[in-house]
């Protein structure tokens, strides 16, 4: 057991390692693409602590990524705000998005509390696009500035979040907290009989999911310079679930590798043919009958049979 | 406002909800046998837009025939490929985590987006007329297409609740539903079932589109509106439910046409606002059965 604990968090250090090597050798835009990738792996490790270690299975994360996005250029292009000020908005409006959401839609499980954190989601990206004034509606904002200079100093900037925070949550599904979501996860009555709070280890798990999300979110508006409440609609939720799964939901690394291989799968194909789309979709069918593990299960699996 | 106006209005929100009812009650049949949370179904919604489009735009010409004949093409094709997606694709996860399915359905959104664009291309698909005649009602002129279109709705609407409680296949299906394993025992070939009922409901969603596609054009991103409120649909109307799906087009049809005109702002906003309250004081919706979900 120790000795799969310790190769997670070696395959993390290395992976962030060849992470922080890689744009030496990638023009801007591969950069700006590797970019994308790390914050939906972040996303998606924040989705994951949600899906994959407290079992809740939410279509509404998407919420969260344009309540930081949003919150952020809000602040920093319609108020003036000075980028501190802004975060702080983002951050605060992440916690009343998560807070309302989550005490709601955490008194059903499964397909209703799916369906609930859709309707809500759909609810904010309803607003998103009719309130024009705040948000300018459907062309979104624009000339959100990028707050460091150059794409690639923004990446390290990027990585250095996304490194604690992916290392913060493969340190959290460890701790006592953790593990009482895994409990929760697997057996609700138990963990009652436990003496757990079963409730509040969903909101607690609800709400640090959020704000990876939102984070992810936060970070995506200065580097992407526009953003259109495109990431607040179904599809975008959708994206995160399936990153998720096609990494990997039983790992942290999974849903992290999940998220910067999507973006490159979608880059690929995007270059390859018009009708990427197609081999998009053809590769997570793929997923579902060849690797259902998702790529790093699938990975363990062979590991485990070499050996 | 006018009254002449609210009244078309008032046919155009009952239009739109009876193409909801279409594609929400295939949407709730498929949830309701088989328990498959059906992603790409507004993908199959799009797909009977592009062939009623090609067959009455492009094939034979804009008349009442070659609408019928439209609509049997969008609910043979779509229903076709709905059993070929069961068969083929869905009938191996059926022992698997769900959420193989719904990554499946989700990845088939991709697959039949392209193929839509592969054979139609990306540009929109617009009717050059609408089909039929217009009636003048109180100064506005109201296409009969739009009443035979809702009168349709109710037709299909009427006939899906008699197959389902009046035939003996129906009751077959639904035993099917209830207990897989004691309906196999009793010798209904329940794989067939599933296969057929998947087919039905892929064939609604079809049928949507056909009827949509006058008013509405197509286009490749059509389906992913029409799945989201149609979940709006059956969650307020109850999973599962035909009766359900029923109600809850009628109320969402209404509600956006409505909010539109008095208060835009809260349009969709309102619709989900329903939906959430719905899920919170009674989760099993308004004609649902008492959950009885697979764990």
């Amino acid at each position: 057991m120790r000795n799969i604990i310790d190769s997670e968090l070696a395959s993390i250090v290395t992976l962030l390692i060849f992470l922080a090597i890689l744009p030496t050798s990638l023009s801007t835009y591969g950069v700006r693409t590797l970019s994308v990738g790390l914050l939906y792996g972040l996303a998606a490790v924040g989705f994951n602590i949600l899906y994959g270690y407290t079992g809740l299975i939410s279509f509404g994360h998407a919420m969260f990524f344009s309540a930081g996005a949003y919150g952020l250029a809000i602040g920093l292009v319609k108020m003036g705000l000075d980028p501190v000020q802004s975060l702080l908005m983002a951050l605060g409006l992440t916690f009343i998005v998560a807070i309302i959401t989550g005490y709601l839609s955490l008194r059903h499980t499964e397909i209703y509390f799916a369906m609930l954190t859709l309707a809500f989601a759909q609810l904010m990206y309803s607003l998103i696009l009719k309130l024009r004034d705040v948000t300018g509606g459907d062309e979104g904002i624009y000339n959100i500035p990028r707050l460091l200079g150059s794409v690639e100093s923004y990446y390290y900037l990027i990585l250095s979040i996304v490194s604690i925070m992916v290392i913060l949550a493969w340190w959290l599904v460890r701790t006592p907290m953790g593990l009482s979501f895994q409990t929760v996860r697997d057996n609700p009555d138990r963990a009652r009989a436990l003496g757990i709070n079963v409730s509040r280890v969903r909101l607690l798990s609800y709400v640090i999911s959020a704000y990876y999300v939102s984070l992810s979110g936060i970070l995506y508006a200065p580097l992407h310079r526009a953003i259109t409440p495109e990431i607040a609609y179904w599809t975008f939720s959708a994206l995160i679930v399936m990153m998720t799964i096609l990494g990997g939901s039983r790992r942290v690394i999974g849903a992290f590798i999940g998220g910067l291989i999507f973006i490159y799968i979608n880059t690929f194909a995007t270059g390859f043919t018009e009708f990427w789309q197609l081999i998009m979709g053809v590769l997570l069918a793929a997923i579902v009958y060849l690797a259902p593990n998702g790529l790093v299960g699938f990975i363990e699996g062979v590991v485990r049979r070499v050996r | 406002m006018e009254h002449g106006y609210f009244i078309a209005q008032l046919f155009n929100a009952l239009y739109y909800a009876s193409i909801l009812f279409l594609i929400s009650s295939g949407l709730s049949l498929i949830y309701g046998i088989m328990r498959i949370l059906n992603l790409a179904h507004g993908a199959l919604y799009m797909l009977g837009a592009y062939v009623t489009y090609t067959v009455v735009v492009e094939w034979l010409g804009i008349n009442p025939f070659s609408m019928v004949l439209a609509f049997i093409s969008s609910i043979l094709v779509v229903g076709g490929v709905g059993m070929f997606i069961e068969r083929v694709l869905l009938k191996k996860l059926y022992n698997k985590p769900e959420d193989l399915q719904l990554l499946l359905t989700f990845a088939l959104i991709f697959i039949l987006d392209d193929i839509v664009k592969m054979i139609w291309g990306a540009q929109y698909k617009a009717f050059p007329v609408i089909p039929g005649f217009s009636i003048d009602v109180m100064g506005f002129k109201i296409p009969v297409y739009l009443i035979s279109a809702t009168a349709l709705g109710l037709l299909v609407g009427f006939v899906l609740h008699w197959f389902f409680t009046g035939t003996t296949y129906g009751r077959m299906i639904r035993a099917a539903a209830y207990n897989p394993e004691v309906a196999s025992t009793l010798g209904i070939n329940v794989d067939r079932i599933f296969t057929i009922s998947f087919g039905l409901g892929a064939a609604l969603a079809g049928l949507a589109g056909g009827v949509a596609v006058p008013l509405y054009t197509a286009s490749p991103g059509m389906g992913g509106d029409a799945i989201v409120y149609s979940f709006a649909v059956i969650v307020i109307g109850g999973m599962g439910s035909i009766l359900g799906a029923f109600v809850g087009s009628l109320i969402i049809g209404l509600i956006r046409v409505l909010m539109a005109l008095v208060f835009p702002v809260f349009e969709i906003a309102l619709v989900y606002m329903v939906m959430a309250a719905v899920l919170l004081f009674r989760p099993r919706g308004l004609f649902g059965r008492e959950v009885r979900g697979r764990k």
